[in-house]
């Protein structure tokens, strides 16, 4: 055969998978759309399976995103003791600052933390009485911001460090609370993984039946398309492009979903971060995310219709019914 | 076209369906499979359709030997086999013309060329006016004509029917099998598996007589039944 009858054979053929793709693609919407009511019914299903996951993730990325004022949270508040000099108290913040470079070092004379005391505390001229300032020296040391893991590993560091100076008497910090958020998020990814693949599975399970179900009322069809000539791959094609309708409309419901939740959660969720002092604007799912919601969607779907197209055709050949009136 | 090289079909039981057959038809002639119901006519068109294997011998359609061919392959040789059902199987929710255009869509034709062969076709049988009908309101003889222009339409060299007069009055049956002779005419081989021993006296072509699975004569045309 010459190449030029060869190049014009593939490209016939070609054409010819193009022509059967497209009309099982737009034939199956058309019979998607003209059973309304029961393709409404799946892709409700289907998105409410998608969203629930998807929601679960959308609250963690939130949480990640928010100011959780992790510079506050996370800084390692020293106090020296009582006798201990101006001087010595400098030469621990540059010795600090040298080694660890933290973010910021704050230094607190006694007279400054007596005057802050009288204003908070309200105690106000009952202070006068004391002979003397009781307070000490006191060193707030933030440390450079990270993940996580990181702070932690810094705020480590600075214990070890101010521990092993003999001036100072106590170090206080309130990291564990972050700690535990952190910790909570983690648990949190691991439950949306969970959760994916669970609902993914779901997702797979309900357009393996829709479709199992749908195969069963085209049994003849599929019989006479054999009897014809139609090979399995033609066949399977209308169900797998159903199969895709399905998970994509499922994963666009799903997302339609989360953005209303989104937009709905704004306002009150603004509100509650407010009386913390800080500000949050709802992060979205964003395209990407969402290309990715809808590509994953056609997939679970197409697999889920593939199982039950496939295991229909295994049934047809190996029962050999084919053209058995 | 056709070769039965001692060919037996034994199903899975025991029940022997056909026992030691061989014969040959020629490229572009009308054969008569005849016998008794159980004889084992529909085994031998199944066989020939790739609906079954054969237990033994060699089933050789068109240069292919269907006894080693691959099961992938039973697609294809479907496509080139136009077959006629006695219970017709057309969709019924399909129009007459979706039904005749099955093997085209198939073979991935363009809807222009698709159009224009099933119009054709369509009136060879003489139903073109019926192009846009559903099979549920044609009567049985229509039904079975529109399954004979689902056969011919992508103009295969082999066509089987099984018992394609069977719900058709002598009349119709003579008509259908005017349609064969001018099919068989462009060089198409026809093998018709058929009870109606009116016709087959009438049309004096060749017959291949099945009893208990055994080809129990081969009676070539002229010589009539």
């Amino acid at each position: 055969m010459s190449s030029d009858t060869w190049n014009r054979k593939f490209r016939r053929k070609n054409r010819a998978w193009l022509r059967q793709h497209s009309y099982s693609l737009f034939s199956s919407l058309g019979v998607l759309v003209k059973h309304k009511t029961g393709t409404m019914m799946t892709v409700l299903v289907l998105g409410i399976a998608m969203f629930l996951p998807l929601g679960l993730y959308t609250t963690l990325i939130n949480l990640e995103g928010m100011n959780m004022r992790q510079d506050e949270w996370s800084a390692v508040t020293v106090f020296f003791k009582s006798d201990t000099t101006q001087e010595e108290v400098k030469r621990v913040a540059d010795e600090l600052d040298k080694r660890l470079s933290p973010e910021a070092i704050l230094l607190i004379s006694p007279s400054e933390g007596m005057a802050e005391f009288r204003d908070v505390s309200g105690f106000g001229e009952s202070l006068d009485i004391l002979d003397e300032n009781p307070l000490p020296w006191v060193m707030q040391v933030s440390p450079q911001q990270g993940s996580t893991d990181q702070v932690e590993e810094r705020v480590a560091e600075l214990t070890r460090f101010l521990q092993s100076v003999d001036s100072i008497e106590l170090t206080q910090f309130d990291y564990k609370w972050l700690q535990r958020l952190g910790r909570m998020m983690e648990l949190g990814q691991a439950a949306v993984t969970v959760l994916i693949l669970l609902f993914g599975l779901a997702v797979v399970v309900v357009v393996a039946n829709t479709i199992r179900l749908d195969v069963a009322s085209h049994a003849e069809q599929i019989e006479i398309l054999a009897l014809v000539g139609a090979g399995n791959a033609f066949v399977r094609q209308p169900f797998l492009y159903t199969g895709l309708w399905y998970g994509l409309m499922g994963g666009l419901l799903a997302i339609v979903l989360l953005g209303l939740t989104s937009l709905y959660l704004a306002r009150p969720l603004g509100l509650l971060l407010e009386t913390y002092g800080t500000a949050h604007n709802v992060r979205g799912f964003g395209g990407y995310n969402s290309l990715w919601v809808l590509l994953t969607g056609g997939f679970l779907g197409w697999l889920g219709a593939w199982i039950s197209v496939q295991r229909y055709l295994r049934r047809l050949k190996v029962g050999g019914r084919l053209g058995r009136s | 076209m056709i070769t039965f090289d001692r060919v037996s079909k034994i199903y899975e039981g025991g029940s022997r369906a056909l026992a030691d057959v061989s014969f040959h038809i020629d490229r572009g002639s009308i054969v008569f499979l005849t016998g008794h119901s159980g004889a084992g006519k529909s085994t031998l068109l199944r066989l020939v359709m790739m609906l079954e294997r054969a237990s033994r011998g060699q089933v050789i359609v068109d240069q292919r030997n269907l006894s080693s061919c691959a099961d992938r392959l039973a697609p294809i040789v479907r496509r080139s086999t136009g077959m006629i059902f006695q219970d017709h199987k057309l969709l019924k929710d399909k129009t007459v013309a979706d039904n005749v255009a099955l093997p085209l869509m198939i073979a991935g034709l363009k809807y222009s060329d698709i159009r224009k062969r099933v119009r054709a076709a369509l009136d060879k049988v003489g139903l073109l006016h019926k192009e846009t009908a559903w099979p549920l309101t044609l009567s049985g003889g229509e039904q079975q004509r529109v399954g004979i222009a689902r056969a011919i339409v992508s103009m295969p060299p082999l066509i089987l029917a099984d018992e394609p007069t069977g719900n058709l009055d002598p009349n119709l049956s003579r008509e259908l099998f005017a349609l064969f002779e001018q099919i068989s005419e462009q060089g198409t081989t026809v093998l018709i598996a058929s009870h109606d021993l009116n016709l087959i006296r009438q049309t004096r072509k060749r017959v291949l007589v099945l009893s208990g699975g055994r080809l129990a004569d081969d009676i070539p045309a002229s010589d009539g039944l």
